[in-house]
């Protein structure tokens, strides 16, 4: 779980990750993507019928990427970009995009592993334009009132009983 | 600073409880998980050993709701508090927005208390991150037990920031929810 500057995506980023991680599916054969913070939150996800609970799914496999990178560090190797987990019917398939985003695919045993890292890694170097491209001019701006909003919410939901 | 992505209209928030093993860390999320409004939590994810100790993290999302158009969740974790197990604390810390410092108040808890509080700047410095941002809270629980230290002098011990305080006793789930809200109310004005 790589630390976060600070992640802000917007409307034509998320777009475009969207139309990309359809297309990945597509053409991969995965059942299921999903972009991912590297401190473990969703970005966007991309499936048809088959939904992991993309919450806990996150965590855990932002967890063990970043567990992943230390094993590298204590290896004497410079990084591992991939991490991958072979099951009896679902394989699942996590990399790196950019320090603050990880990919994650996961494909049935009907599917080829060297398909899926093919058509992964040439998703990878279009998705790391979309991260890494100009900040915008006019970012968006939280609502003035989201503060104390929050508070009113809080107030309502964190309470015994 | 925390996930926004306004496209999806979310925002994400990462608070993680720190301290000693054996403190009541995991003990917050399981009151939490258990008195929470159901439609309001994910799973618990606990990443534990046979003794049922954390040996990685545990893991709890909540969902404020449409707030402002925007869901607002907030994901907590628990690190493991044994002080062996640092390499592991390192990585759940990372990207955090907000720490609440669980300080176990019996007097024969002292050494460790001090260890970890100490482990925990020493890990959040470590990061590189601007500290002006973190939300921080120190919760001195157990305070239902006997031979436990005041919460003065617990403040002197273990509180260098001047950082907010709370009393409680997460098996009873006393001061829980106030310590949790006091700390999500510090992260969202800090980084809104």
């Amino acid at each position: 779980m790589a630390r976060r500057k600070g992640l802000v995506i917007n409307d034509r980023q998320l777009d475009r990750c969207d139309e990309l991680l359809l297309k990945l599916k597509e053409v991969s054969g995965s059942t299921f993507l999903a972009l991912i913070s590297t401190s473990g939150q969703p970005i966007t996800t991309a499936s048809d019928t088959y939904h992991p609970e993309t919450l806990s799914l996150a965590s855990l496999a932002a967890s063990s990427f970043a567990a992943t990178q230390q094993l590298a560090s204590i290896l004497d190797e410079h990084e591992f970009t991939l991490l991958f987990h072979e099951g009896k019917s679902l394989n699942l398939h996590v990399s790196q995009v950019t320090d603050q985003v990880l990919l994650i695919v996961t494909f049935g045993r009907e599917t080829q592993v060297g398909k899926v890292r093919l058509y992964t890694q040439r998703a990878i170097e279009v998705l790391r334009q979309i991260f890494e491209g100009p900040e915008d001019e006019n970012p968006p701006a939280m609502d003035v009132d989201f503060e104390s909003a929050a508070g009113d919410a809080m107030d309502d939901l964190f309470k015994d009983g | 600073m925390p996930l926004i992505n306004f496209a999806a209209r979310e925002i994400n928030y990462k608070i993680v409880y720190y301290g000693c093993g054996l403190c009541g860390k995991t003990t917050n999320l399981q009151y939490i998980h258990r008195k929470i409004n159901p439609d309001a939590r994910g799973k618990l994810v606990s990443i534990a050993t046979e003794e049922e100790r954390t040996l990685y993290f545990d893991f709890l999302p909540l969902t404020l709701g449409t707030v402002k158009g925007m869901q607002t969740r907030f994901h907590l974790y628990t690190v493991p508090g044994q002080s062996y197990y640092n390499a592991s604390r390192k990585l759940v810390l990372q990207g955090v927005d907000g720490v609440i410092f669980v300080a176990d108040s019996q007097i024969t808890r002292l050494d460790e208390n001090v260890e970890s509080y100490l482990n925990l700047w020493d890990n959040l410095l470590g990061q590189g991150d601007d500290l002006s941002k973190l939300g921080f809270v120190i919760q001195m629980n157990k305070r239902d037990l006997s031979d436990i230290f005041s919460v003065e002098d617990m403040n002197e011990l273990l509180n260098h920031t001047g950082s907010p305080v709370t009393e409680s006793s997460a098996i009873t789930g006393e001061g829980v929810f106030d310590t949790l809200k006091v700390v999500c109310k510090q992260v969202i004005a800090k980084t809104g």
